[in-house]
């Protein structure tokens, strides 16, 4: 039985069957006695625990008497869309909700690794990457739809048309880079503060890992943030106008 | 004259000391692993350079902060910014060094 922690257990023992039906229908690799793999697992709790928050949210919005996930929901939002004004100017009121989800869900899974007996999806290079390939198809998507394709696609060929051979491999090149650096900007952070505290629990088992446990809250929360601010900040270079 | 010819040759004779190094080279099969010291340098040096770079930007907040707090929001925004990209140059070491060393 291979090294696994006790949600993935549990998901692996009832939905075992089926995760191996589809994995083998995909050709895809995985260990026929553990399909689900921790991230996975992970992710999926992820998922459901913030589905159910939402839902509570929905279910208890009121004008008269707000409760307090109300108040923090609605603090939430005003927060990204007042970020996002700022950042894209105005009409920026419609990509609030993919960035909150997107802020959400990595908050929960960055958070996630404190809790014993449960890993951060995060420090998995798979996951970030994950997250950034949606923001990066998520930012072009909405360039294209604001702006048109020919229109989009003329941003890349820079200020003049003489310069198009040049700009053209700098800005696809600068584009990849930007999925390749939200995504180890966020897997290395995770991943840097599991080692760390690691490695002063094997100097000293008592005491001093919770300071290191106490900055990855930290780190969690500034990541976070800062994904979805830099993905503001590529949405503002898609949907921007020159006017 | 005579101290600096006293110096040269008790530098030389320090250099001496170094012989035994040479005599591992033919008997050992594996060398001192160049990976994981390499790696080491490699990481002092970025976390070194990103420290000085997020000085600088840390104290180029502090005083525009300082000459005119109206305008925090977008100075804390640009601070944020700066520190966490400048962060992720060095956490750009860091991943070579997990993928390379064993």
């Amino acid at each position: 039985m291979p090294e696994e922690l006790p949600f993935t257990a549990l998901l692996n023992h009832i939905f075992g069957g089926a995760a191996n039906a589809l994995l083998d229908a995909l050709h895809l690799a995985h260990n026929p006695r553990a399909p689900i793999t921790d991230f996975v697992a992970m992710q999926i709790l992820v998922v459901g625990f913030l589905l159910v928050v939402f839902l509570l949210v929905r279910a208890r919005l009121s004008v008269d008497n707000p409760g307090g996930l109300q108040h923090i929901f609605e603090g939430l939002q005003g927060f990204v869309t007042g970020q996002s004004r700022e950042i894209i100017g105005h009409h920026s009121e419609e990509f609030t909700p993919f960035l909150v989800a997107l802020g959400v869900f990595i908050l929960t899974c960055n958070l996630l690794g404190l809790v014993p007996a449960f890993e951060s999806p995060t420090a998995v290079p798979s996951v970030p990457l994950g997250c950034a390939i949606v923001a990066f198809f998520y930012y072009h998507a909405q360039g294209i739809k604001r702006q048109g394709p020919l229109n989009y696609a003329k941003h890349f060929a820079g200020p003049m048309i003489w310069l198009a051979p040049l700009m053209i491999p700098i800005e696809i090149i600068s584009h990849m880079a930007r999925v390749l650096s939200l995504t180890i900007r966020l897997f290395a952070n995770m991943f840097a503060g599991d080692m760390v505290t690691l490695v002063f629990f094997s100097l000293v088992p008592i005491g001093i890992p919770v300071i290191f446990l106490g900055l990855h809250v930290a780190v969690s929360l500034l990541q976070a943030y800062i994904f979805v601010l830099l993905t503001t900040v590529y949405l503002a270079g898609a949907v921007a106008e020159e006017h | 004259m005579r101290r600096t010819l006293s110096y040269v040759f008790m530098a030389m004779a320090i250099l001496c000391f170094a012989m035994p190094v040479f005599a591992q080279g033919q008997t050992a099969n594996a060398g001192p692993n160049w990976v994981a010291i390499t790696s080491g340098f490699a990481m002092a040096i970025a976390s070194g350079l990103c420290g000085l770079g997020q000085a600088k930007a840390t104290a180029a907040a502090a005083e525009g902060l300082a000459r005119n707090p109206a305008a925090r929001p977008g100075i804390q925004l640009a601070l944020i910014l700066g520190l966490a990209l400048i962060e992720s140059l060095a956490l750009y070491t860091l991943v070579i060094i997990f993928a390379k060393v064993k």
